[in-house]
């Protein structure tokens, strides 16, 4: 009966931990030119959304995507607070209007972590567990 | 016309890879981005000509096409151009323009300035109407959006100050300025109605019948400036707005007579344009509601160069719902009603166009779509110079009250 109890309880707490830790899937990224180091999830969606021309007080923020994928639904569902379908209408009603750009769309981490390295201004996101050598990695407040 | 109308639309279906519409290239530093797009639109009504198109027999008559070239010349500045075609009907005739062709200066977030035309920001989808591929419908609410007259509202030569302001815990603001010359739209629905249409007074009022009296317009535009109030609120997935223009349009010509020509010439005493809108979307559902009022106050000369006053109260709106019901397939349904005089009896037909309107959106792929819409339309007579697809001269034997239509439009985008 003790046992049983005992291995309640633990089952339990189990539960509590994992509740309340739940990191989040992805890691956010950004060329070294970029200069903040942490931002907050309205600043991710400043420059995703081309509502902010940059990241804290650095030059043009260059946003990439990727095609899809669970890294990429984390971060609509994180972030964005779209859907895949209605991020990119809203993207062409900038670039058919002249008001925006569409931004680049890659297939996977390491052609992002790639872009972000080589591209000044750009920011990404990628799985949290995909090593991104030359970027940086943000902090998001 | 019809026979190119077929040979195009056969082309855009068969020949995608032809139309592989985006791509980038270098031009030294520059990145140069191109996109384009391209509609092909079949309507069958039951009764009435629509839109200048002869719908009654069903109608291929509505193709449009375009494509931009953008490039970012420093961290700030960005060029950027679009050109435009299109035919509807006897609308457009394949003239090409330039839809929008401005530099854009972008400081900080809360402000930035473009110059040169630009298109205009007036309620949620003014500037994006053409651009049916970004939403549900085959036709966008007649109410509000009218195809015909587009380039009454489209777009400004001019400048525009905009930008975005957040406010803590209350969302952020985005609003535009503008002000300019509406360009001198020849192709559009308006003076094709001037001209082939003339007003009579009768009992309670005035009337249109064909043409009686042979027009040349030579001049349609004027000054117009304006702005748009966006708040993104706190509430996710909801935004509200208005927006206000105020438009002096003269329009001149002749009246082509027995005595030679006498000159035509309508000014707009007062022309003032207010819009009130609200869109919410969540996940897979999105809820639209739209408010116009057009007061246009105008005096005109007729051919014994008498000056005839019109004074016109629209009030127009509509309300919409969509929802994705599946990866590639998405329906919805919209009640749009215009009434034209806003102080006589709204349920004259003459002075109401009530369109309920069903459709479902199939995206072939990610860059192909196809849509099919059915319009119960009543009061489908209006004796206003608006207009809005009802015309006397293509519909010789008189307009019927009331009209069912189906609209096929497939489209191609990148």
């Amino acid at each position: 009966m003790k046992t049983i109890y005992l291995l309640l309880v633990c089952a339990m707490l189990g539960l509590v931990v994992a509740a309340t830790a739940s990191p989040s899937a992805l890691k956010l990224i950004a060329n070294e030119s970029v200069t903040a180091s942490a931002v907050s999830v309205a600043e991710v969606q400043d420059a995703f959304l081309q509502t902010a021309p940059n990241l804290g007080s650095g030059g043009r923020v260059v946003p990439v995507l990727e095609k899809g994928g669970p890294t990429h639904e984390a971060f609509l569902k994180e972030y964005l607070k779209k859907t895949d379908v209605a991020l990119l209408t809203y993207y062409r009603s900038l670039v058919f209007t002249g008001k925006g750009v569409m931004p680049k769309i890659l297939d996977n981490d390491e052609e992002v972590v790639a872009f972000v390295a080589k591209t000044k201004g750009a920011v990404g996101y990628v799985s949290a567990g995909t090593p991104s050598p030359g970027t940086k990695t943000l902090q998001v407040k | 016309m019809k026979a190119k109308n077929i040979v195009l639309a056969a082309a855009l279906s068969m020949s995608p890879g032809l139309l592989y519409a985006q791509f980038d290239f270098h031009l030294g530093e520059q990145d140069i981005h191109i996109h384009s797009f391209a509609s092909q639109g079949f309507l069958y009504s039951n009764t009435n000509n629509y839109l200048t198109m002869k719908t009654s027999e069903g109608s291929p008559a509505m193709t449009d096409f375009g494509f931009n070239a953008s490039t970012q010349i420093t961290d700030k500045f960005r060029v950027g151009a679009q050109f435009y075609d299109r035919n509807i009907g006897l609308l457009g005739n394949w003239r090409p323009e330039v839809d929008w062709a401005f530099g854009d200066y972008w400081f900080s977030r809360y402000i930035g300035v473009r110059g040169g035309k630009v298109k205009t920001v007036l309620g949620l989808f003014n500037d994006t109407q053409d651009m049916e591929f970004l939403y549900t419908w085959a036709l966008m609410p007649q109410s509000v959006y009218p195809i015909d007259v587009r380039g009454d509202t489209i777009a400004h030569i001019g400048g525009d100050l905009y930008g975005n302001i957040p406010i803590r815990k209350m969302g952020n603001f985005s609003y535009t300025l503008y002000g300019g010359l509406r360009p001198n739209d020849a192709q559009g629905g308006y003076l094709y109605g001037l001209v082939s249409q003339t007003r009579i007074v009768v009992p309670g009022g005035f009337t249109y019948i064909p043409a009686t009296t042979v027009k040349i317009i030579n001049y349609y535009g004027g000054p117009v400036y304006g702005a748009d109030l966006r708040w993104n609120t706190p509430v996710h997935g909801l935004v509200v707005g208005a927006s206000y223009m105020k438009a002096d349009i003269t329009t001149t010509g002749n009246y082509k007579t027995a005595g030679g020509l006498v000159p035509y010439k309508m000014v707009t005493l007062c022309d003032p344009t207010t819009a009130f809108y609200v869109d919410y979307s969540a996940g897979r559902l999105r809820l639209t509601g739209e408010y116009r009022r057009e007061i246009k106050n105008s005096v005109f000369d007729n051919p014994a160069r008498v000056l005839v006053s019109g004074n016109e109260d629209a009030r127009s709106g509509y309300v919409a719902a969509s929802y994705r019901l599946f990866k590639r397939l998405e329906v919805g349904t919209y009640h749009s009603r215009f009434i034209a005089a806003w102080g006589l009896y709204h349920g004259d037909p003459t002075n109401h166009i009530f369109d309920q309107a069903v459709t479902a959106r199939v995206d072939i792929s990610p860059n192909v779509d196809f849509k099919v819409e059915g319009h119960f339309i009543d009061g489908a007579m209006v004796n206003t110079v608006l207009d809005r697809g009802f015309y006397m001269a293509p519909n010789a034997g008189g307009l019927k009250p009331t009209m069912n239509m189906l609209v096929m439009r497939l489209s191609f985008h990148m």
